[in-house]
């Protein structure tokens, strides 16, 4: 018989079928059953029973007495013939069943146990419904899209498995008064989902928790306790738009729009841009883009299409403290980087010391690296003031040059001088960037790229952690003059003067 | 009528030969949604056993068939009738039907909360049920035939296939699978018996 702790319908269970219908159908003239003159009924109807538990069934046939008997009779359980050593015939017309050790139920619909004639004929029916009670649903998270409605989602307790169809139902109420409300608008976000569309209250904490029945029973969820300014959440920023920075190939330029939902709210909204190369799945993301809706992504691949996605947090509204909950990404937006013009590196090494300094290649690189980042700068009335500290012997051969004889003192850095009077050679130099910086220019995202590329002919990075050292603190001029490449690192702060490190990796030290 | 059953000539109307077209599309057009539903109704066929469990479904399956209260199979005989009065026949079946499809589905919404797709093609079972009754009994009325005989109340018959399932989960599993094999019969029954009456050659 049934065990466990008893849902309703478990005790409904346990009545004996009502004879009415069987009537009902007699009167309407109905041809009998395919085993010709005789029914059954099996007790229990429809039990409910825990997963483990055992069965005591009987068939009892009625009809034409002379033919009616329990010999013959067989059962079956969801179509499967049952071990004859199962059942017992109790008298003329009765057979009955253990089962011990039930699993749980194939189907939500019930097991079909089923009393058979001897010639295979269904005489009767019963659905069997075994399984577990619920358990607790726990892990309950809500929010409210534009402060106008609120979504919960929960996970069921036993991840779900009753074997038995469990009803969830999400209630709520304000925490200090009001009564109870019912969520009415299940599986909007997944299984375990409800939507409360409307009529909710701001400035004051609701109470929200789940409870689960089934035919064995119920249990409830902890009671969350939230207030809808918290939780909530936007549409993702619409008008996405990616586009190149000129002809700049490592640079896209992106730009969106705050929510418009929530443009009558005080709040402040922060974002987050990811990005991918097409054929990657491998997101990059750019954190804490805060209150402007559009940056700079840099130190991307010339030639390259990226999808791009931004999403919106839009804490404090109303000064609530809690921070807010991140929108869904945006719909992926795609651009291309342009494709590199500039040659591939292979020359530009100094000229080896000892004579005149050689000057064409180094100083084709660097005019084409300083007309490089007056293009790319963030500053786009930049102007360059060139800080020659160690040009000794270009002071000598150009007058215009340098205002200060040799090497500078220690503690003077020197006069800057244009871009237009580089001398030839192979020099290190500082470079001091300075002018009016557009704050209006757009910036660049936040750790999104920032270390220019290496310029045609010039080898890479520095070593790692190596440190910067004053020239003038170790070295002569004539030990700075040396071949190799240059990388040139830039920093950039908005609004402020910019350096230039040039570095030297064949003298493996680097210059600054 | 003409001695060949199922034809459309009348040659007593004059007007008749403007008609017939416009018959014959209704038939036609009727025969395709016969023929549509046939295949939809074999569909629910397939899904109601499917969540039904075994051994619905299984070869040899061979439950009671209980009789539903104010419907039944389509009789043997039923070819051999003339087309009129197997369109009537057919019509009323198809008005029987909806609301013990309604049935039906009210029950299966408490067995399988969890098959949607059951529960709406039961839904639209009902709906389609009614729409080809009432195009069936429109080419009966174009036909000059009425659709005479008694007919039990659906709402009666309804009442008694829900009483019968009060009997218990398994009865009602039973008639479910009896209301939807009824239906697919007198849907290919329909399909059938609008294709006699069919024009040879394209419409």
């Amino acid at each position: 018989m049934p065990a466990g702790r008893p849902g309703p319908a478990a005790q409904s269970a346990r009545r004996p079928p009502p004879l009415l219908p069987l009537l009902l159908l007699c009167v309407l003239g109905a041809p009998r059953a395919g085993s010709g003159a005789h029914t059954a009924v099996i007790s229990p109807q429809d039990p409910t029973l825990l997963i483990g538990s055992s069965l005591q069934a009987t068939c009892s046939v009625h009809g034409d007495p002379s033919g009616a008997t329990a010999e013959g009779l067989y059962w079956t359980l969801n179509g499967r013939r049952l071990a004859p050593e199962l059942s017992r015939v109790l008298n003329a017309s009765t057979l009955a069943l253990a089962l011990a050790n039930l699993n749980g139920s194939r189907q939500q619909s019930g097991d079909n146990l089923v009393c058979h004639a001897r010639d295979g004929s269904i005489l009767a029916g019963s659905c069997l419904y075994v399984g577990l009670p619920p358990e607790k649903p726990f892990n309950i998270s809500c929010w409210s899209k534009n402060m106008k409605d609120l979504t919960c989602r929960w996970t069921p307790g036993a991840h779900g498995e009753t074997f038995l169809h469990t009803n969830y139902s999400l209630k709520y109420k304000l925490r200090w008064y009001g009564q109870d409300n019912t969520c009415e608008e299940y599986h909007t976000v997944g299984p375990h989902s409800c939507h409360i569309p409307k009529d909710l209250a701001l400035f004051t904490p609701y109470e929200i928790w789940v409870e689960a029945t089934n035919r064995l029973g119920s249990a409830r969820s902890d009671v969350l306790t939230l207030d809808i300014l918290d939780v909530v959440t936007t549409d993702p920023p619409p008008d996405v738009h990616v586009s190149r920075v000129g002809g700049l190939e490592d640079q896209l330029s992106v730009r969106w729009v705050s929510p418009p939902a929530l443009k009558d709210f005080l709040f402040q909204a922060k974002y987050q841009i990811r990005y991918r190369v097409e054929d990657s799945v491998d997101w990059k993301v750019v954190d804490d883009v805060s209150n402007q809706t559009s940056c700079r992504l840099a130190g991307l691949k010339p030639g390259t299409v990226y999808f791009v996605q931004v999403r919106c947090n839009p804490f404090g509204i109303y000064g609530s403290k809690k921070a807010g909950i991140w929108s869904e990404w945006s719909h992926p937006t795609a651009a291309s980087t342009p494709r590199s013009e500039r040659p591939g590196p292979g020359g530009g090494a100094c000229e080896p010391r000892g004579g005149e300094p050689s000057s064409g290649p180094v100083r084709r690189e660097l005019k084409q690296f300083l007309g490089w980042l007056k293009k790319h700068a963030y500053c786009s009335n930049l102007s360059f003031r060139l800080y020659d500290q160690w040009r000794a012997w270009m002071q000598k051969s150009h007058k215009t040059r340098n205002q200060d004889e040799g090497i500078l003192p220690s503690g003077r850095r020197g006069t800057t001088r244009e871009f237009q009077t580089l001398s030839p050679g192979c020099e290190i130099s500082r470079f001091i960037l300075t002018g009016g910086c557009d704050p209006k220019h757009q910036p660049y995202c936040p750790g999104a790229g920032g270390v220019i590329p290496a310029i045609p002919g010039l080898v890479g990075p520095p070593p790692q952690g190596h440190p910067l050292q004053h020239p003038q603190d170790t070295e002569t001029v004539e030990q700075l003059q040396t071949k190799g490449s240059l990388l040139w690192e830039v920093q950039q702060t908005p609004g402020q003067s910019a350096t230039w490190w040039s570095v030297t990796p064949a003298s493996g030290q680097s210059r600054g | 009528m003409s001695r060949r059953e199922g034809s459309l000539e009348d040659p007593q109307a004059d007007s008749t030969i403007s008609l017939l077209p416009h018959l014959e599309a209704k038939i036609r057009q009727t025969h395709s949604l016969a023929r549509l539903l046939t295949k939809y109704a074999e569909q629910l066929l397939q899904e109601y056993v499917q969540h039904q469990g075994d051994p619905f479904g299984l070869p040899g399956f061979s439950p009671p068939r209980l009789p539903v209260a104010g419907l039944s199979a389509p009789a043997p005989g039923h070819a051999g009738l003339p087309a009129p009065e197997r369109l009537r026949l057919d019509a009323a079946a198809l008005t029987a039907l909806p609301p013990l499809l309604e049935v039906v589905r009210r029950h299966q919404a408490e067995l399988n909360p969890r098959a949607p797709r059951l529960l709406r093609r039961l839904e639209d079972a009902a709906r389609q049920a009614r729409a080809l009754g009432a195009a069936v009994e429109a080419v009966l009325a174009a036909l000059g035939t009425e659709t005479r005989g008694p007919r039990p109340e659906p709402a009666a018959a309804a009442a008694a296939a829900a009483a019968a399932t009060g009997a218990g989960v398994f009865p009602a599993k039973v008639l479910g699978l009896r209301v939807c094999g009824l239906y697919r019969e007198w849907v290919s029954r329909t399909e059938g018996d609008l294709g006699q009456l069919v024009p040879s050659g394209p419409a």
